[in-house]
């Protein structure tokens, strides 16, 4: 069996119904009590006056017969010597030895209430059974609250719809937010919205509005990938046709030569939008483990090590002994080994014919500091800040000789992003095209570093 | 018919002008607004391959001061973008055509002929001159209905002298249609083209003037 699904509007029902309940039944229990409580100061009023108007009257002789009364009274007399010289009604059974004064006792017939009195040398007895009063009181207590009962229902039906109607402002939101799309994130009204659905609003609007803005940015960042793509793409299909109109073999050979450069080109630009596309906020949180950055900065000298040996720039490390102790951090290994790459890769392809990049690893106090210098043409200091957006590359007249995505300083950026890193760039090693590059990434270590001996 | 290519990404760009240069034509590339600018300057070539995302100078705004300097060659610009508006841009700040990137070379070659032709004020693609037809979206040649053939470069010189009949083109106009500046031009080349081009066409086709330079008669005959 299926549970109903939850509904505000039938525990409200619920609820409001059971304290309802409890509250006349409350209700019903006080009205009771003093009722009762009144009809015993009553009752006991009546039981002494009707002794004293018992007394003196002439009582001799065989004992009343008849039925009880409305009140249910019995009289019984006894004179000085113990005789029982008047009982109202044979029937009931009271005790015979009474104090005086009122008294409740136990009979077989329940619980009764006796007045006894002494006068003119008789014991006067009067006694009703408490059950009289019991039932007074009840009756009393069921008739006021007989309204109240008859009134649950109709309450529970005006609380029915009065919910409805203080949750319709709910029913509202819900068809606003139903209407936002992916393309239309505007906040909800808040204005004439009740207290109690105000920050629930609220909050949706803070959501939206994240929403709206991490959206823009991928789609921004979409266009901007397919304008991107269209060039290295639009040069692979000019060459494809080049080659597919080569009429010597040697103009073939030629022709496929520069579509392989141009399909490594179009390779690149899409590895590098992937790496990107990792690295956006929470796409893939990857957990942080001890990286020896050392070790890694090795790994990346060996990679990029035949290209720039193949252009005769000189790649190592800044300490040309090998002897750099080993530095290990807590981070993403596979993140900033992409960083480091791409900060390799940009200094050799900007580095001059028969120049120079070093990479360098320092331990600084609460940081760790990779650099990565190079002899190219540096970066105009007003155009710092601009090269870590997607897609940006530095006019000069020579930019268009250096390929490039555009891509690389942005990936390494996101990545020391999540490291908490600082990423600077500063002039690097004077060379011939102009003060060089030095891109400077400081981790801090606030995380335990350790130096392995 | 000697073309300028203006476009920034090296890959494109060598292959563009590799692939016109294939279908016979003078290809000028050059890879920012400023090249553009000073190519424009020397008024040697018949039309402007402009891709509009240059660095230095926005193809748009070459286009536009080109266009105010009252510059009338004909202008296909080549964009990335395929917005509407993009393309709108470009025709209404004076652009003749354009392509959207990736395109074809063949479509583009023939746009850029479609370009030369009407710039010619000439509706048929064929040049007929007499007893001569010269169609350049097959290179063919045809005397009285004959296939002649020519190559790439006596090609491009019969269709620079038919483009303006009874003009006369001196040697050095003759190799600024011919060669771009990269091509090695030998100190009598347009001679030895124009030599082996008159030897295979009707005896008064081509006339020499002497020491000025090469016409084709505006005959009775003449453009038809």
């Amino acid at each position: 069996m299926r549970l109903p699904a939850r509904s505000i509007r039938r525990d409200l029902v619920t609820w409001l119904a059971v304290g309802l309940l409890a509250a006349i039944a409350i209700a019903a229990i006080a009205t009771y009590l003093r009722a009762r409580e009144e009809a015993n100061v009553l009752f006991d009023y009546q039981l002494q006056q009707m002794a004293a108007s018992i007394t003196g009257m002439p009582l001799a002789g065989p004992p009343l017969g008849g039925t009880p009364g409305a009140n249910a009274l019995v009289v019984q007399v006894w004179d000085r010597n113990g005789v029982q010289v008047f009982l109202s009604q044979p029937q009931a059974s009271l005790p015979r030895h009474a104090q005086l004064g009122y008294n409740t006792v136990s009979t077989g017939a329940g619980e009764w209430r006796v007045f006894s009195t002494l006068a003119g040398g008789q014991v006067v007895q009067v006694a009703q059974p408490l059950s009289v009063r019991r039932e007074l009181a009840a009756s009393m207590a069921l008739r006021t609250i007989m309204p109240l009962v008859a009134l649950v229902p109709l309450l529970a039906v005006l609380v029915w719809f009065g919910i409805a109607r203080g949750l319709r402002p709910l029913q509202r939101v819900a068809a606003a937010v139903s209407e936002r799309s992916p393309r239309a994130l505007e906040p909800l009204a808040e204005a004439g919205l009740p207290i109690e659905v105000r920050p629930l609003v609220h909050a949706l609007n803070g959501l939206l509005e994240r929403l709206d803005r991490a959206l823009g940015s991928q789609r921004a960042f979409i266009a901007d990938a397919a304008h991107e793509l269209r060039t290295p793409l639009t040069a692979v299909h000019l060459q494809a046709q080049l080659a597919e109109r080569a009429q010597s073999d040697a103009e073939r050979a030629r022709a496929l030569a520069d579509l392989r450069a141009g399909l490594g080109r179009a390779t690149h630009l899409v590895e590098q939008l992937l790496t990107l596309a990792r690295e956006e906020p929470g796409v893939s949180e990857r957990s942080f483990a001890p990286v020896n950055l050392t070790e890694l900065a090795h790994h990346v000298i060996a990679e990029h090590a035949a290209v720039a040996a193949a252009r005769g720039v000189d790649l190592g490390t800044a300490e040309p002994d090998g002897s750099t102790p080993d530095v290990i951090i807590n981070g993403d290994a596979a993140g900033l080994r992409a960083m480091l790459s791409n900060l390799v890769d940009n200094a050799v392809r900007y580095a001059p014919d028969d120049g120079r990049v070093d990479v360098a690893v320092r331990r600084e106090p609460g940081a760790v500091t990779l650099e990565v210098r190079d002899n190219g043409p540096g970066i105009p200091s007003a155009e710092r800040a601009r090269v870590f957006d997607r897609f940006y590359r530095v006019a000069r007249p020579s930019a268009a000789d250096v390929p490039g995505s555009g891509l690389g300083l942005a990936i390494a950026k996101r990545i020391a992003e999540r490291h908490d890193a600082e990423i600077t760039l500063a002039p690097g090693i004077a060379g011939p095209l102009g003060e060089g590059l030095a891109v400077g990434v400081r981790l801090p270590t606030d995380f335990a570093a350790e130096t392995a001996p | 018919m000697r073309l300028l290519v203006a476009e920034d990404d090296p890959m494109i760009g060598a292959a563009v002008a590799r692939g016109l240069k294939h279908d016979g034509f003078a290809v000028d590339w050059v890879q920012d607004g400023r090249g553009a600018e000073l190519a424009l300057a020397e008024k040697v070539h018949d039309l402007l391959v402009l891709d509009l995302g240059l660095p230095r100078m926005a193809g748009l705004d070459v286009l536009r001061a080109m266009r105010r300097r009252g510059d009338a060659r004909p202008v296909l610009i080549v964009t990335a973008r395929d917005a509407v508006a993009d393309r709108v841009a470009g025709l209404d700040a004076g652009a003749d055509d354009y392509v959207v990137k990736p395109f074809e070379l063949t479509e583009l070659a023939a746009r850029i002929r479609a370009l030369l032709r009407r710039s010619t004020g000439r509706a048929d693609p064929v040049l007929t001159y007499g007893e001569l037809e010269l169609n350049p979206v097959t290179h063919e040649t045809r005397v009285r209905g004959e296939p002649v053939a020519l190559t790439a470069r006596e090609f491009a010189l019969l269709e620079a002298l038919l483009a303006r009949p009874g003009a006369i083109l001196s040697r050095a106009q003759l190799e600024e249609k011919l060669y771009g500046w990269n091509d090695e031009v030998g100190s009598n080349a347009v001679e030895v083209h124009l030599h082996s081009l008159r030897r295979k066409l009707p005896a008064d086709a081509i006339r020499n003037v002497r020491g000025v330079g090469w016409m084709v008669a505006k005959t009775a005959g003449g453009p038809a």
